[in-house]
This record gives C-alpha cells, sequence and structure tokens, in this order.
C-alpha cells in the first residue's frame, strides 16, 4: 500500500516506513540509543530527500526522548541544572545549524556534508565503542579467571579546570565552568540540525569522560537536552525550511514506539559488552555503507538541485 | 433574438481568436488547412494520500486530416529554475562543482507522436516548437552571450562552448530517470478519420501547478495547426491541508509537530507502563 507524503512529495510503501521503524526503534530499545544516526540514512536510502529526512528525524526523536526524559524526572536522575546549561549551547547550536543547513542547502553541499558528518562521527565512534567493548569483555573473562580489576589512575587536574565562570552542580556534586557543558551542547544542538539525530551518542561519552558527570545522571540529562533541542530544530527546520514531514513522523513514531518496547526487552536478555559491541558492529556497517557512496563512482556525474522557489 | 446572437457569435469569434493568437496567427486570407479539437479525461489531477502517479487520456479529432498527416502532443508542467551541479573527484570523494542555473525550466515534460518525430518534423520546427526531449528548451543566461557571428548580429552563445551540452543532457537523463520527461513516438494512437489518443503518464513525484497540453498537426515536416489545452495538477484533501499549513503558516505547522511528538511519545509510554 503507497502512500503519498505530502512534504516529501514522494509516494511510498506504508509497511516499508512502518517496518522501518519498528526495525531502527527495535535496535534503538535493545540499545538504548536513540537510532537517529540509523533512522536517517535509511530514509535518504529509500528516497526522501535528505533536508525532508533529517528534520523529519528530529522530530521523531522528540517522540522517543520524552518517555525516557519524564522517567528520569521522576526518578531524579536527571540534573536540571547541567540541562539547562547544556541547553543554552544547544539553543545556539541548533539555530546556527538551521542556518547553515539552509545555507549548505543553497549551494548543493548538503548531501555531502551530511555524508562526510556521518562518516566521521559514526566512524570514530564505532571504532572507540568497539575498543571499549573489547576490552571490557576480556577484563571480565580475566576477573572470571581470578585476575585482578586494573586500577583507574588518580584524575589529574587539566585545563578544563581552568576555565572562568565556575560554577555549583549539586545533583552532579561538580564544581566547574559553565563553559565546557555550553560548548557541548553547542557542538551537538549542531548535530541535530544537519544530522537529524539526537546527539547522544557524543553527549553521553562526552559528560562521562570530559565532564565526568556520575553515570547515574549521565543518561537522563542527556534526554533531558536532547528532548528540548530536538523539539526546538523541528520547529526551527519547520519555520526556516518547511521541511518537516509529519505524516512521515508520525508513522516513524508510531513504528519506533512499538519497535522501541520489542528491542527493550530482547535487550535485557543479551550482556551489556556484547550488545555494545554488537552496536559498534552495525556503527561502522552504516558508517562504511556512506563512506563507498562518497568515493564510489557514481552511475550519474550530475546532480539538479531544485532552486526552491527563490534561488540565490 | 438578434443581439443574442450577435453576442454568442463574438464569443465564438473572440474564442477561436484566442487559440489561434496564443500560437501565432495564420497566414492572412486563406481558411485555415486544418482544425484541432482537443480534450482531457481529467482536467484535474488531485493529490491525495494514496497517490502513486496518474495516467491520463488526451483525446480529439483533427478537422482536415489527410493521409500522410502526423500529430505530436507535447505535455508541460509548470517551469522552475534549476541548478545542475557536476560531480568531481576531489580527494577521493565525488563533490558538486560548479553549478550552471538554468532559467524557467518544465517541471514536466512529455511528447507523444504517431510516429518517430524526425521521421514527419523538419529539425528546426521541432526546435522552434521545443518538440522532442533533444529539443526542450533550457536556457542559461548566466552562461549565454549575445555576439555576431558570420554577420548576424544577437546570436546566443554559451560562453561554456561545448560544455553546456552536457549539462542540458544530463538535466535531461536526470528528470527522465524519475519518470518527469519522456518520449514516446508511438504513444498518440489515430483511430479514425482525425481521431486521436494518447496516455499522458504523471510519475508519482510529479510537480504541482498548471500543465499545458500542446496538439500539434504536422504536415510536409511543418506543423499546420495546433491546440492547446490546460491540465491542473493539484494536492488534495489531508496532503493539500497539510503541504499549505506548512507553507502558509510554518510557526504554528512547527509548533503543531513538536506537540504531535510530545503527546504520542509520551502516550504510547503511558500505554506501555500501565499493560
Amino acid at each position: 500500500m503507497q502512500i503519498y507524503l505530502p512534504i516529501a512529495e514522494i509516494s511510498v510503501n506504508l509497511f516499508l516506513l512502518l517496518g522501518l521503524g519498528i526495525g531502527v526503534g527495535f535496535l534503538s530499545g535493545m540499545f538504548g540509543v536513540g537510532g537517529g544516526f540509523l533512522m536517517t540514512p535509511a530514509l535518504i536510502l529509500i528516497g526522501v530527500p535528505p533536508p525532508v529526512a533529517v528534520s523529519t528525524q528530529a522530530n521523531q526523536i522528540v517522540a522517543s526522548s520524552v518517555s525516557g526524559a519524564l522517567a528520569h524526572f521522576r526518578r531524579k536522575t536527571l540534573d536540571v541544572k547541567m540541562g539547562l546549561v547544556l541547553l543554552v549551547g544547544g539553543v545556539i547550536g541548533s539555530t546556527s545549524g538551521v542556518f547553515l543547513f539552509s545555507l549548505l542547502q543553497r549551494l548543493g553541499q548538503i548531501d555531502l556534508v551530511i555524508s562526510l558528518s556521518y562518516v566521521g562521527f559514526l566512524g570514530s565512534i564505532g571504532a572507540l565503542m568497539f575498543i571499549e567493548s573489547v576490552n571490557a569483555i576480556r577484563v571480565r573473562r580475566k576477573l572470571a579467571r581470578g585476575g585482578q580489576m586494573p586500577r583507574r589512575g588518580r584524575r589529574k587536574r587539566n585545563w578544563i579546570d581552568t576555565l572562568p565562570l565556575k560554577t555549583r552542580f549539586p545533583v552532579s556534586g561538580l564544581y566547574m565552568s559553565v563553559i565546557p557543558p555550553i560548548v557541548i551542547g553547542l557542538l551537538v544542538g549542531i548535530l541535530v540540525a544537519v544530522m537529524g539525530v539526537g546527539g547522544g551518542f557524543v553527549m553521553v561519552p562526552a559528560m562521562i569522560y570530559m565532564l565526568r558527570m556520575p553515570t547515574n545522571v549521565v543518561v537522563g540529562t542527556s534526554l533531558f537536552q536532547i528532548l528540548f533541542v530536538t523539539a526546538l530544530t523541528t520547529f526551527l527546520q519547520a519555520a526556516q525550511n518547511q521541511t518537516v514531514d509529519i505524516v512521515l513522523a508520525f508513522l516513524l513514531i508510531v513504528g519506533g514506539v512499538v519497535g522501541a518496547q520489542l528491542g527493550a526487552r530482547a535487550g535485557a536478555k543479551v550482556k551489556a559488552e556484547e550488545l555494545r559491541a554488537a552496536l559498534a558492529i552495525i556503527v561502522l556497517a552504516v558508517c562504511l555503507a556512506l563512506a563507498w557512496g562518497l568515493v564510489a563512482t557514481p552511475n550519474e556525474f550530475y546532480e539538479i538541485i531544485e532552486a526552491g522557489g527563490q534561488a540565490t | 433574438m438578434t443581439r443574442y446572437l450577435r453576442h454568442l457569435f463574438a464569443a465564438v469569434v473572440l474564442a477561436a481568436w484566442a487559440a489561434f493568437a496564443a500560437h501565432g496567427a495564420p497566414p492572412e486570407g486563406d481558411p485555415p488547412p486544418a482544425d484541432i479539437l482537443a480534450a482531457l479525461t481529467e482536467e484535474t489531477v488531485q493529490i491525495r494520500s494514496n497517490f502513486a502517479g496518474a495516467e491520463i487520456t488526451l483525446y480529439g479529432a483533427v478537422r482536415g486530416f489527410e493521409e500522410g498527416d502526423d500529430i505530436a502532443i507535447a505535455v508541460r508542467g509548470p517551469a522552475r529554475d534549476v541548478r545542475v551541479m557536476q560531480k568531481v573527484r576531489t580527494l577521493g570523494i565525488w563533490i558538486n562543482r560548479a553549478p550552471i542555473r538554468f532559467e524557467s525550466v518544465p517541471g514536466y515534460y512529455a511528447v507523444a507522436a504517431t510516429a518517430p518525430l524526425s521521421e514527419f518534423a523538419s529539425f528546426s520546427a521541432l526546435r522552434r516548437n521545443s518538440l522532442g526531449t533533444g529539443h526542450v528548451y533550457l536556457s542559461a543566461p548566466e552562461t549565454e552571450s549575445l555576439e555576431t557571428r558570420f554577420g548576424v548580429s544577437d546570436v546566443r552563445v554559451s560562453t561554456l562552448g561545448a560544455e553546456i551540452v552536457d549539462y542540458r543532457e544530463a538535466l535531461v537523463r536526470i528528470k527522465n530517470r524519475d519518470g518527469l520527461y519522456y518520449e514516446a513516438s508511438d504513444g498518440v494512437e489515430l483511430i479514425e478519420g482525425g481521431l486521436f489518443s494518447a496516455e499522458v503518464r504523471l510519475p508519482p513525484r510529479t510537480p504541482v501547478g498548471i500543465y499545458q497540453a500542446d496538439v500539434y498537426l504536422f504536415r510536409d515536416g511543418e506543423p499546420i495547426a495546433s491546440r492547446r489545452v490546460a491540465l491542473r495538477v493539484e494536492k488534495a484533501g489531508i496532503e493539500r491541508l497539510i503541504y499549505e499549513m506548512a507553507h502558509n503558516s510554518p510557526l504554528a505547522y512547527g509548533l503543531v509537530a513538536v506537540i504531535l511528538a510530545v503527546v504520542s511519545g509520551w502516550g504510547a509510554a503511558e500505554i506501555f507502563r500501565r499493560r
């Protein structure tokens, strides 16, 4: 059954879209990630114009992060102050990202920038995750054989501690400058606008390793920031570029919700390290597929860029 | 009564004059050698949520049709400016470079005829009426200059030289791949005594707007009569509502999109929590 998407202006199979939503939702429920980094390339692959795919995906992440953010808020595993500081950066990043997006669209380079950012981010994140999970599996095996847990060195003072504008974050138990969280929020905001991802895969490691936040509040705080930044991005993309497709977003939300529930149940049965290694392999596979698209000789050496009403 | 008739007569003459004026006046004095009547099975194509392309029939009759005459029809969609970019390998990856802007490119262009175009029409007639995918009028004003060549002034010359041809061909090729440009040399069916019909395929990607279908009667390589009918492609129902809201009140649309996502995400989580 075909369904016509009013903003994407293409006709797509309804069950393909629902299946895609369930599939990506399953993976995101299983691995506890947003899934935007898988959904956006998949949408582009089935013919959704990249600007519509990225903006609509931001809209879908609003739905997938709202329930998680609420749950963490209820359980108080969320540093609201840190979230708000991240959000300040996020708002600046997302706003400039949306304008950067329309500029790149006019220059005809948006597809290239989307692909390049995906290859760069997925490549480095996937490689880091893979190395980390393989090490974790090794350590676990060693422990099982009666080995000793490797000792962590005492944390040293570094350049982050020398920055001004220090403030206290009571929930995280930190006393630090607001500049690093604002910069992290800003970078993630740009990622949301340009790549259509929540940015959790960048923010969570940054919060743990750079801000040294306690792990129990990291996920909740990152979901809090993602919820507001994706909501703002959706609004701005709709206002500036008219690229949010409500019909597409709704179908992805429906599929995603069902898939996430199934995935969460399946994920509970698998060990965390193996799960992370599997996710790393998926991330690297998507990265390689996109990289291949950049370097492989194309079938068509020309491309048409619709001027979108007013030409520059 | 006589006044009524006079009005009616005036209206008919006016309509006929308007139809001819649109295609240049016929040679003065001579009665037109032939005349075309044409209509579409649907004058409005509506894009609804189950739209997956459409097929409509253009049919009509030629008065004064003679053995050996040929019919060609051209359907042109709403014109837009587009840019064509060339992919160039830079540091190992393919990057879009060297954009060329083409003005008023038809978003849809279909030609159907009773025989291959070059068999019954002269090259200049095809070029003049931009008939055939090789003759679509594609103008890139930024790359053109007017020069005097061989003593002829104001000759349009591309500053790109032969390269512009590659761009033009690429534009037609890409549109053809998407089903938006095509040429069917046996697309017009002659029934008998000048009755004809042709199928027009609109792909799912077909642009919204006013289309013009021109019917040409060819005799001895030249078009001797033509007729234009209009076709409208529009979004309808919920698709139209959404599209218009997104473009006319983008702020409200953005808010609705966010609220919809918050409510459905939260609602779904509640449903699963209860179970």
